[in-house]
């Protein structure tokens, strides 16, 4: 039976006199008890399939042709009373964000029972139904959680409430947008697997929106891949992880690096998704401007969905659909860090840092919380030395450490061999040789300066100084290390994509000529294409100019790709230390094991997700 | 210097980005178009252009008596004389003229009040929330401290120990209304200060005061512009106060707050005389609000409607 169909259904927007279809032409067809998953970039248009269902779109964004059908009912000729009556009771979205999805000031209990009022539950029996529901949800404590606040509880616990709740009206739909997104690797593959036994048990629908190709691809049966706001492919998942068929699917899974198997530079495709200001010029195949195998003809017309086997079409030329130019990149060369090779640049002996926070009357009680539990390792010259683990695993603290942002509260770390501090002055902000870059590019660029000053900062001030006429063809140099074109220059951050803007970011600890780099999550906030490109610059920049990086990081197949030794960090703690190679194929620590099991693999062969506790 | 490479990832020649792009000059073009901009400046505009051109726009000198013709009416009621366009006030002086003359002292004190409390407001501002600490302790505390005291009593006690004169009225002004600017700012300083681009730039070796000016107060400057055009507005109000109880300018000066002290004995025979200088407050105030506002929202980008 069928819950819900879209029928050629297309939303334009109206941008300045100009109509833009947002979503195109867009089918498919989720019937009971079955999971489709739609994977796309930022941009792609994913989430706008569930605002689309929900009736939340956008000003100035409308349904303009097609049909939506949810139930054998017509969406979208429905009132609005009718349509709303069903959200909540028989669609229900479990969000990207759990802890923005809950009321901050009413406890868990408070919004659980007002979600079973809504559902027309008696107020005696919402308690015995809330703690039943919860502990379906594995949620440790049921009882206890109904008086917590959502602070008070963890960003996958906040989840399993959210799920909870969404599974709690016997729902017929299920939307499902980036659940995990926010969430640990670990955390991920609980919740994913939550999300996948509560579908079976309650035979619901379920719609599986995520950027993660390979998670959707072990989820769902069947997937959708999306690319600005067509539907490009669409078929069993295995059968489109296994053979992809679209030029962009292929690029996208290429770009991907690889957990297991021989290590192959990643091709990277040139450009970003296009914004939906640029939709209107792009009449055939959206993805054209990118593809590596485009003619002028699917630029200009877009071709009809093509079946390939049984359940699986694509838009996309014949010629592309078999072999194709995108294969797996050159195998990479992997360096090994000898024991011999390099002197150690960084050396942590016993290192400690704690935060003292001051409780209870007057501050009198003092509480000492250790970011970082007595580290000792060594940074070689001309490595690239990967620091694994999740959030509150302590590593960005490492990396402050060693950029000499924060001091250790005990231990000591020497540069170069000599110790950090002299004479009351920390050395490598003085020499300014260690740089950081950080996370999140939109915190880390002064939204005031342009891309030049930028780039130049560090030559306005200090031993570095610069005069002006000299500052701009550096800046154009590192303009063209970070892969930037040059018309940059003169734009502010605001005008920049993500994957630009980290690029600057790249590009300004660049500018003070460092010896060592510490990029503390760099890719993370990143679609997989613009990630590609990121990882190959940094590889470049250590291979050919010896550039020692350490690269902290949660995902473990990207630190393989980059990393040729790595530390394992659980609890403020270095849990295991080693070549990334053997550290990956032959796990020691439990935490490392555990981490490694919860990443979806490549082959969809393999089952996934494990069981974890 | 750089070492001149180029990385084989430039090989992918980036498109610029897709859509429109809004360079600092749009932002600005956007901040003079919204309709609060344009009717706030406007009205700035006029009161400005009054109180530098007073002599020859104002039909009559304002201190002026012509003791024939008291408390007359405006120009249009049966009584009134083309010679006094809105009447005369008791001592029959041209109620217009000294509006016009009374412009000049009202944005002299706006001003230059508005630019001290600024200067000392921001720089203690910006003290307290970079360096943090006993700093910012000692500051925020002493903010508290005055802001405590009653601002209007606080002023005109000031103005009694000073004595009267513009440059008095502006220092007493400067005195009570420094911890508007210190307070805001400050919350603001602190939140950049948090910012990774601040890290960053120690780690390119900028010193304090280097970040200071470099990174935070351009961060920090629309907020500042914004208070700046509101605090004109409340000085313009704190200057006809002092001068309606005598205690701003001399006697032979024109102010607005001293026109309505005069009017206010004869308000039942001659209302014109009360109301015409409020309104003139009233409209000059009004102007400041909505260009302080207007600039708040267009130079704000989280409240800049983003452009897709």
């Amino acid at each position: 039976m069928s819950v819900l169909s879209f029928d050629k259904v297309t939303v334009t927007a109206r941008l300045g006199g100009r109509s833009v279809d947002v979503l195109r032409d867009l089918s498919f067809d989720l019937r009971q008890d079955e999971i489709i998953g739609l994977v796309g970039e930022s941009g792609a248009g994913k989430s706008m399939i569930g605002r689309t269902v929900s009736g939340l779109l956008p000003e100035n964004f409308s349904v303009s042709s097609g049909d939506i059908r949810f139930d054998g009912k017509d969406l979208l000729t429905l009132g609005k009373a009718e349509r709303r009556a069903l959200l909540g009771r028989k669609i229900v979205f479990i969000p990207q964000e759990p802890l923005s999805a809950l009321n901050p000031v009413r406890t868990i209990g408070a919004q659980f029972g007002e979600h079973l009022q809504h559902l027309g539950i008696e107020k005696p029996r919402r308690r015995a139904l809330m703690i039943e529901r919860l502990r379906q949800a594995q949620l440790r404590n049921a009882e206890e959680a109904l008086l917590r606040y959502p602070h008070e509880l963890s960003g996958g616990q906040c989840q399993r409430v959210l799920i909870a709740m969404a599974f709690a009206g016997e729902p017929m739909l299920v939307i499902a947008d980036e659940p995990t997104t926010a969430l640990d690797v670990m955390t991920q593959a609980r919740i994913v697997r939550l999300i996948a036994e509560q579908q079976a048990a309650h035979h619901t629908a379920l719609l599986f929106i995520t950027h993660d190709l390979r998670l959707a691809a072990h989820v769902c049966r069947k997937v959708g891949v999306m690319y600005a706001g067509d539907m490009v492919e669409f078929g069993p998942a295995a059968a489109v992880l296994k053979a992809p068929s679209h030029s962009y699917t292929k690029s996208l899974l290429a770009a991907m690096p690889d957990l297991t198997g021989p290590l192959r530079v990643l091709p990277a495709l040139s450009d970003h998704m296009p914004g939906i200001g640029s939709f209107a010029d792009l009449p055939g195949c959206r993805f054209a401007p990118r593809c590596p195998a485009k003619d002028q003809s699917c630029a200009k017309t877009r071709l009809p969905p093509r079946e390939i086997a049984e359940g699986h079409w694509v838009r996309c030329a014949e010629r592309c659909s078999a072999g194709g130019p995108l294969q797996a990149g050159a195998p990479l060369e992997v360096l090994h860090s000898d024991k011999d090779r390099g002197n150690p640049a960084v050396a942590f002996d016993n290192v400690r840092l704690s935060y003292q926070s001051s409780r209870g009357f007057l501050g009198l009680q003092r509480a000492r919380f250790d970011a970082v539990k007595a580290a000792t390792f060594s940074i070689r010259e001309g490595e690239i030395l990967g620091i694994v683990g999740e959030s509150g695993s302590g590593k960005t603290s490492i990396g402050r450490l060693i950029a000499g942002l924060e001091q250790p509260s005990a231990g000591t770390i020497s540069i170069d061999g000599e110790d950090h501090v002299q004479d009351g002055r920390i050395i490598h902000l003085t020499r300014r040789d260690t740089q950081l870059i950080f996370q999140d590019p939109q915190s880390a660029l002064n939204p005031r300066r342009s891309v030049f000053r930028l780039l130049t900062q560090a030559l306005e001030a200090g031993a570095g100084y610069k005069p002006e006429n000299v500052r701009r063809p550096s800046a154009e140099l590192l303009l063209k290390d970070v892969g930037l074109p040059p018309d940059c220059l003169d734009r502010f951050p605001a005008q920049l994509s993500g994957g630009q803007r980290q690029r600057v970011n790249i590009g300004r600890a660049l500018g003070a000529n460092p010896k060592l780099v510490v990029a503390d999550e760099i890719v993370s906030g990143l679609d997989v294409s613009v990630q590609a490109h990121i990882l190959n610059c940094l590889l470049d920049l250590n291979r050919r100019h010896g550039l020692t990086i350490v690269f902290i990081s949660h995902d473990l197949a990207v630190v393989r790709y980059l990393c040729s030794r790595v530390l394992m960090m659980c609890g403020g703690e270095i849990v295991e230390e080693g070549e990334t190679e053997a550290v990956f194929r032959h796990p020691r620590h439990p935490y490392t094991k555990a981490l490694l099991e919860a990443v979806p693999p490549e082959s969809a062969d393999r089952a996934w997700p494990p069981l974890l506790q | 210097m750089q070492k001149p490479v180029s990385s084989n990832v430039s090989a992918a020649v980036l498109k610029p980005v897709a859509g429109r792009w809004s360079p600092p000059k749009a932002a600005l073009w956007a901040a003079a178009l919204s309709p609060k901009v344009v009717v706030g400046a406007s009205i700035v505009a006029v009161m400005v252009i009054c109180a530098l051109f007073a002599p020859y726009i104002a039909p009559n000198d304002p201190a002026d008596q012509d003791l024939t013709n008291m408390l007359l009416p405006p120009v249009w009621s049966a009584e009134g004389l083309a010679q006094y366009p809105l009447g005369t006030d008791s001592l029959g002086r041209c109620i217009l003229s000294q509006m016009i003359y009374g412009a000049r002292v009202a944005l002299l004190v706006g001003f230059f009040a508005a630019v001290g409390a600024m200067l000392l407001g921001t720089t203690l501002a910006l003290l307290a929330g970079y360096f943090g600490g006993w700093v910012d302790r000692l500051i925020s505390q002493l903010v508290d401290l005055w802001m405590s005291l009653p601002p209007v009593v606080l002023s005109l006690t000031l103005m009694v120990g000073f004595g009267t004169g513009v440059g008095n009225v502006i220092l007493s002004i400067v005195l009570v209304d420094w911890t508007r600017f210190c307070r805001v700012v400050r919350s603001e300083v602190i939140v950049v200060r948090r910012k990774d681009f601040v890290a960053a730039a120690r780690l390119l070796g900028f010193g304090d005061f280097r970040i200071i000016m470099r990174e935070i107060l351009p961060s920090v400057a629309p907020l500042i512009i914004t208070l700046f055009t509101l605090q004109v507005g409340i000085g313009v109000i704190v200057e006809a106060i002092l001068s309606f109880v005598g205690l701003s300018v001399p006697a032979d000066v024109p102010a607005w707050g001293m026109m309505i002290a005069g009017a206010r004995n004869y308000m039942y025979q001659a209302p014109w005389g009360l109301f015409l200088p409020i309104i003139a407050i009233f409209v000059t105030v009004l102007g400041f609000n909505l260009l302080g506002e207007g600039l708040r929202v267009s130079l704000d980008p989280r409240l800049r409607k983003r452009s897709v």
